[in-house]
């Protein structure tokens, strides 16, 4: 559930940070994000900061294309995840149906 | 001519991402495939502007953007169809459809435009994403370079893939565009997805090699190639997926 409800680290080290990070680049509160952005570079340090908001523009652009140019997920992705993407609720997302996942 | 430097950022940002956003930023003043370079730039001015367009934040809120009516607040530059698909897909991308995209045809927009145009809409996101990240203001928009777009589209694309024609890696070999997947008998279709506008695809992977992974680094696990790990790459690129309502 660690991406879908972004309550939770995952069990991955300072996955919290990170969450709490893409949620506030996402959002509308700029207090919210420097502190999200603060906290990261104070427990991981500058360049994992860097990094991170690297990977997280990156998503919030490919998303776009994914989403807009209409390409199914791979036959042998959407089997191998079909367990948990059920579980995680990806199979409740809008476009779920526009892209046979 | 804006260059963009990431110097006076209190934390250091990898060269490669520097070098990468400068020549995203170079790319998008040029003509294009499709677009002038005036016209890739009213892109992506339309893609910033859309954030703060009301009917997109009514349709945003609305159980279904469907419901919604209105007109959208945009800088004039481009046509009512053309808004239409830069805001949706720059502010509710999770609810596109099949049907709005045939619609968007059916009111003029060619299919080589539209894919182009979703390649300045990535791009643009990609580097104004990460200096909203960073605390950064995004980067002034460069001046248009003059000059005509190719018009060139692979005579071997096809609609097997996607809604938009893609160029199929085995459909490739042999033509001008082999290049494009390099000899490899498959691609992800992430990669085909823009494959009917070439160009879109090598400018906007220069930017997911460097602020995301090269291939060869996604499954080796033995090493890390960034100041994150495998795991938490992929736990901020899957939030922000979830975020977005992404099913790929």
């Amino acid at each position: 559930m660690v991406t879908a409800d972004g309550a939770h680290d995952g069990g991955i080290a300072h996955g919290d940070l990170l969450i709490r990070f893409a949620n506030a680049v996402l959002g509308n509160d700029g207090v919210e994000l420097a502190a999200a952005r603060e906290a990261i570079a104070e427990a991981m340090g500058g360049p994992a900061l860097t990094d991170t908001a690297a990977v997280a523009a990156l998503f919030n652009a490919i998303d776009r294309v994914a989403d807009s140019t209409g390409i199914p997920l791979e036959d042998a992705k959407a089997t191998a995840t079909a367990d948990f993407r059920a579980a995680i609720g990806v199979d409740r997302f809008a476009a779920a149906g526009e892209k046979g996942a | 001519m804006t260059e963009i430097s990431y110097q006076q950022l209190a934390w250091p940002v990898r060269d490669e991402v520097t070098q990468a956003h400068q020549r995203s930023w170079r790319r998008l003043a040029r003509p294009g495939s499709w677009l002038t370079g005036a016209e890739r730039l009213a892109v992506a001015a339309e893609a910033r502007h859309a954030l703060d367009c009301p009917l997109c934040q009514r349709r945003k809120d609305a159980l279904s953007p469907r419901i919604v009516e209105g007109e959208h607040d945009s800088l004039g530059a481009l046509s009512a169809a053309e808004v239409e698909q830069i805001h949706h897909i720059r502010t509710d991308p999770g609810r596109l459809t099949r049907d709005w995209y045939e619609g968007l045809r059916q009111a003029g927009i060619g299919e080589e435009r539209y894919v182009e145009t979703v390649g300045v809409i990535a791009n643009t996101v990609a580097i104004d994403t990460f200096c909203k990240g960073l605390g950064l203001p995004p980067w002034p928009l460069p001046e248009a370079e003059p000059g005509e777009p190719s018009r060139r589209r692979p005579a071997a694309a096809s609609h097997r893939l996607a809604w938009v024609p893609t160029l199929a890696p085995e459909d490739a070999v042999g033509t001008d565009d082999a290049d494009l997947y390099a000899g490899r008998p498959t691609a992800a279709h992430i990669y085909q997805a823009m494959s009917l506008v070439p160009e879109e695809v090598k400018g906007f992977f220069d930017l997911v090699l460097n602020q995301y992974l090269p291939p060869q680094a996604m499954a080796d696990f033995d090493n890390e190639y960034r100041a994150i790990n495998h795991a938490q790459i992929e736990l901020v690129a899957g939030r922000i997926s979830a975020l977005n309502q992404c099913v790929y």
